[in-house]
């Protein structure tokens, strides 16, 4: 009899904490070398594009807050959006500017959550609670701005639902003066670490044109060295008013497309962020942030496909109406589900303990693969 | 070669200090953690800003009985029942319950009140042992409904909540409504 290896089974999830959420992996390992990951999606499922065919145009707008919960103004802004193409709805220059400034602040808080989680999943504890902290602070504020700290429902059909409220600007200000200095802190602290560096470097290395291959969109497909934003290609809000750059990944710690490069076009998107905010706090207008829409919704038959660029990409709102005060087929496409296809190929010969670096770098938010 | 070799372990310790350093400097700065719940200074209630959307609360004073948060509702947690009092040709509540259980805390409903009757509070600690025990009955009694009158409300008990409700409609958006006033005051 001789002594035989054979390929071990694994089940990672779908309760697992470094999953960021209910997902779940069957893992085909040969001792610690993956053969592959396969991604089980579906365990989030909650049928929130069936929701939106009985619950009505206004109705829908709470609902979308919990397609992706880290960032929910920016799928308040896609639902928004894709109303008010469908109703011919112009929304006021002061509205728009209230949407931009409460989707910046939601992208920074976004991106604090990703990086703080990043750290953690690979073993670092303290840069969450760096992180979190001033997050905590941008709950702070969107919570004196809108009543909430996660579901915002911040935005309507034609507008905002709330004006800043009075002093709100100053205390906005104040905050982006404090989280600059932050930004350079949390570099310190983990960017620019040597462990950190080896740990992402090189790890789950993406090329330019496998992203495109594999339908890659926001910073995952910017860590590449692609530059694609929706913000800059294809405008849309007031983002052509604002002067802000790009970060793609360069490949400075390793190869082009690896993790540590997917990490940096986070930390420096947060910078643009910042540098977008000061403006359109400065810039913002006087008059109405709401346009006049019915109660009774009821946009004419015909479809429309919307693009917003969130916090994990491109995302796409496809909206069908029929004539009545409900819409016929609402379709969300976002950036988590096309990042979980190419799991699969990119765990194939990494160390299981690679694969939550990999799930953590790509920025995966289990309701936003599931909807 | 050997260069390299020592140069990483440079890199790696004062990388490790760097980092080190924020976190020291952490032990001289405020803390920005509260001792939920029993330790804090104030309520957490009393500290949350007006807008928070907290439990539901309805005003039955200066409720119209409408019916414009029940439409609003997309989930249908809140139960009205308005008939017309045939004698006194008055509209008459016999029953208002929110399913708080239910209820999402979107703050549609509180939209298009005309008064602000129906509100959210600063409350958010509603954990109960039952369902059942998290519907909210506000009506224990049939009650008339509050009728607008047409100049300015002239009942003193009325004033004060009829004051507290306006404010709070007012803190939404007027369509096409211009507010600057509210960004100077």
């Amino acid at each position: 009899m001789s002594i035989r290896t054979e390929e071990m089974t694994l089940n990672m999830g779908p309760q697992h904490p470094s999953t960021h959420g209910v997902l779940r992996f069957v893992i085909k390992a040969d001792g610690e070398v993956m053969r592959e990951a396969i991604p089980d999606v579906g365990y989030l499922h909650r049928s929130i594009e069936k929701i939106a065919e009985k619950v009505g145009y206004h109705g829908f707008m709470p609902y979308t807050d919990r397609v992706d919960y880290v960032c929910a103004m920016f799928t308040n802004q896609g639902w928004g959006m894709a109303c008010e193409r469908l109703g011919g709805i112009e929304v006021p220059r002061r509205g728009e500017y209230c949407r931009v400034i409460a989707a910046e602040f939601n992208r920074i808080a976004s991106h604090l959550l990703s990086v703080g989680t990043m750290g953690m999943d690979i073993g670092a504890m303290t840069p969450f609670t760096h992180a979190i902290r001033e997050r905590e602070m941008i709950n702070d504020l969107i919570e004196e701005l809108c009543g909430a700290r996660l579901t915002f429902n911040y935005m309507r059909i034609g507008g905002v639902a709330w004006d800043l409220p009075p002093g709100w600007r100053e205390k906005a200000l104040a905050y982006l003066d404090h989280f600059d200095p932050i930004w350079d802190e949390y570099n310190a602290l983990i960017s620019y670490n040597k462990i950190y560096v080896e740990r992402l470097a090189n790890v789950g290395v993406i090329s330019a044109e496998e992203a495109i291959d594999y339908n890659l969109v926001g910073p995952n497909l910017r860590g590449c060295g692609f530059k694609w934003d929706i913000r800059k290609d294809i405008p849309y809000s007031v983002y052509p008013e604002f002067e802000f750059d790009v970060p793609v990944g360069r490949g400075e710690y390793g190869t082009l497309g690896d993790a540590m490069d997917r990490y940096m076009v986070r930390i420096r998107e947060m910078r643009e962020s910042s540098r977008i905010l000061r403006q359109a706090l400065r810039q913002i207008p006087d008059g109405p942030v709401l346009a006049k829409v019915p109660r009774n919704f009821k946009p004419k038959a015909g479809e429309c496909q919307i693009r917003v660029e969130s916090a994990r990409g491109d995302m796409g709102w496809y909206a069908v109406s029929d004539g009545s005060g409900y819409p016929w087929r609402v379709h969300v496409r976002t950036g988590s589900f096309a990042a979980m296809g190419i799991i699969n190929k990119l765990s194939r010969g990494l160390m299981i303990a690679d694969l939550v670096t990999l799930i953590a770098s790509l920025d995966v938010i289990a309701p936003e693969i599931d909807r | 070669m050997a260069t390299g070799y020592f140069g990483n372990i440079k890199d790696a310790v004062t990388s490790i200090f760097e980092g080190l350093a924020v976190t020291a400097s952490h032990l001289i700065r405020k803390p920005y953690t509260v001792q939920y719940p029993d330790r804090v200074p104030v309520r957490i209630q009393d500290t949350l800003p007006f807008r928070y959307r907290g439990i539901l609360e309805v005003d039955l004073d200066i409720c119209t009985g409408c019916l414009a948060c029940e439409r609003a509702c997309p989930i249908d947690c809140i139960v009205i029942v308005v008939e017309k009092d045939k004698q006194t040709r008055q509209m008459l509540i016999s029953q208002f319950d929110i399913d708080i259980a239910k209820c999402m805390y979107c703050g549609l409903c509180s939209e298009p009140c005309p008064t602000g009757s129906i509100h959210h509070t600063t409350e958010f600690e509603g954990a109960d042992f039952s369902l059942e025990s998290m519907i909210r009955r506000f009506v224990p009694e049939p009650i008339y409904a509050y009728k607008p009158s047409k100049g300015p409300e002239t009942d003193p008990r009325i004033i004060p909540i009829l004051n507290r409700g306006m404010r709070y409609v007012n803190e939404f958006a007027q369509p096409g409504g211009d507010k600057p006033a509210a960004e100077e005051a």
